[in-house]
């Protein structure tokens, strides 16, 4: 991959849309083309098969990147969290996976707060009761996640 | 049919083809159906199926296999880049014909693979193009005034007849809080009204997330994160209302985004 693309990450990521109405021609905001092609759209399981779920950048940094996880939680930022692309045999597996992904990351920061967990689990509702058991089982899982509807 | 459409021997080992969309009625008489440069600058095709069009280009699995795709995701420049041209392929070809976006990284090994989804999905590929035929998706977003531009932070304490400092402290900070609980009050209510005047405009609205204000860029928090179904017809006058509530409602910093393909509107439904 070029070089020259990985070092502009974080400005191009901030860029601010035009003040005011605007119209397509513009490049269109980053945030707005991920949130599409990463969230919406028609799936279709290929012959590559990816569990975005299983993409740190997806489930942790961006969300670091963008907002402590608190506040991403507090603001409703979770698109990438209720990935529909799951099928709910799945969502609890892969939740707790993300989740345990964070405890990691909040400690390799130095900063973990158990409270995070609580808050991302939140919403979550339905995860499995284990916590300590059987990651490799969910990330195992997981990686099959992205099949729709598990046809 | 096209020659392409039924050879696989353009695919020597380690490339697999990307797929961007399924269309429909795309002339696949003419040389270049599309012109938008596929990912890595490869040209787009077309692997016609029952009266279906996938659109797609070759990748290299090196880059684009289950290894290099896990490895490639975790880099924000390599998915800005990737998904960029993943929008820029399928918008060339929503313009001319119904479009239903594949989600980003939908990738086979070959053209006969392509073929397979399509035979398997058709009748719901067909519903969803339906539903999104001669239309296009519009984005409004809104956002609530600045955080501390409402309250009143500088509210002198009211005399409490004998409470000491720290009740007072404790007094503003109640009113402080209230102020803002109003503030997002009124803001989410302009939001829901807005979102109600658009939606009547539109052949189908969905509400999104609300962006993170560093995700989106803008300091102010989002209120209103929509998406609009119009028809193609009426896109103009659908601009002109957003422009119309934007200007007799400049506190919400309406943002309006379009013509998108139908992202969010274009899914298979099951049946």
């Amino acid at each position: 991959m070029p070089v020259s693309e990985t070092a502009r990450s974080h400005p191009s990521y901030a860029r601010p849309p035009a003040p005011g109405t605007s119209h397509a021609p513009q490049p269109a905001n980053l945030a707005d083309i991920l949130e599409r092609v990463l969230d919406k759209g028609i799936i279709i399981a290929g012959d590559i098969k990816v569990n975005l779920l299983d993409i740190e950048l997806l489930t942790i940094k961006i969300r670091l990147l963008v907002a402590s996880v608190d506040k991403a939680q507090e603001m409703g930022i979770d698109w990438w969290r209720n990935d529909p692309m799951l099928s709910s045999r799945d969502q609890s597996l892969a939740e707790e996976n993300k989740q345990l992904r964070e405890r990691v990351a909040a400690l390799e920061r130095g900063q973990g707060s158990p409270d995070t967990n609580g808050n991302a689990r939140g919403n979550g509702g339905d995860r499995a009761d284990s916590e300590d058991g059987g990651e490799e089982a969910a990330q195992h899982d997981a990686r099959e996640a992205r099949e729709p509807g598990g046809e | 049919m096209s020659e392409q459409g039924t050879s696989d021997a353009g695919h020597p080992a380690g490339r697999g083809c990307y797929v961007y969309a399924v269309t429909r009625g795309l002339d696949d008489g003419g040389r270049a159906p599309v012109t938008a440069s596929g990912l890595r600058g490869e040209p787009v095709r077309l692997v016609p199926h029952a009266g279906l069009q996938a659109l797609v280009s070759d990748v290299d699995l090196a880059e684009f296999g289950e290894e290099g795709m896990r490895r490639n995701l975790e880099d924000l420049a390599w998915l800005e880049e990737v998904a960029r041209t993943h929008d820029a392929v399928v918008a060339s070809v929503a313009e001319r014909a119904p479009t239903a976006p594949l989600r980003l990284g939908t990738i086979t090994y070959d053209e006969a693979g392509v073929r397979e989804r399509l035979a398997q999905w058709h009748d719901a590929l067909v519903g969803a193009l339906d539903r999104v035929e001669g239309r296009a998706e519009w984005s409004v977003k809104a956002f609530a005034p600045q955080p501390g531009a409402t309250a009143r932070t500088d509210q002198p304490a009211p005399s409490t007849g004998g409470a000491g400092a720290g009740a007072a402290y404790l007094t503003r900070r109640r009113a402080q809080i209230q102020a803002r609980h109003d503030a997002d009050r009124v803001a989410a209510e302009l939001a829901d009204r807005l979102h109600a005047s658009l939606s009547g405009h539109s052949v189908a609205s969905r509400r999104l997330q609300p962006q993170d204000p560093r995700l989106s860029g803008h300091p102010r928090p989002m209120t209103l994160n929509a998406a609009y179904l119009v028809d193609r017809a009426a896109g103009e006058d659908f601009a002109a209302l957003a422009r119309r509530l934007a200007e007799e409602h400049p506190e919400a910093g309406l943002v309006v985004a379009g013509p998108w393909p139908p992202y969010s509107f274009a899914e298979l439904e099951e049946s």
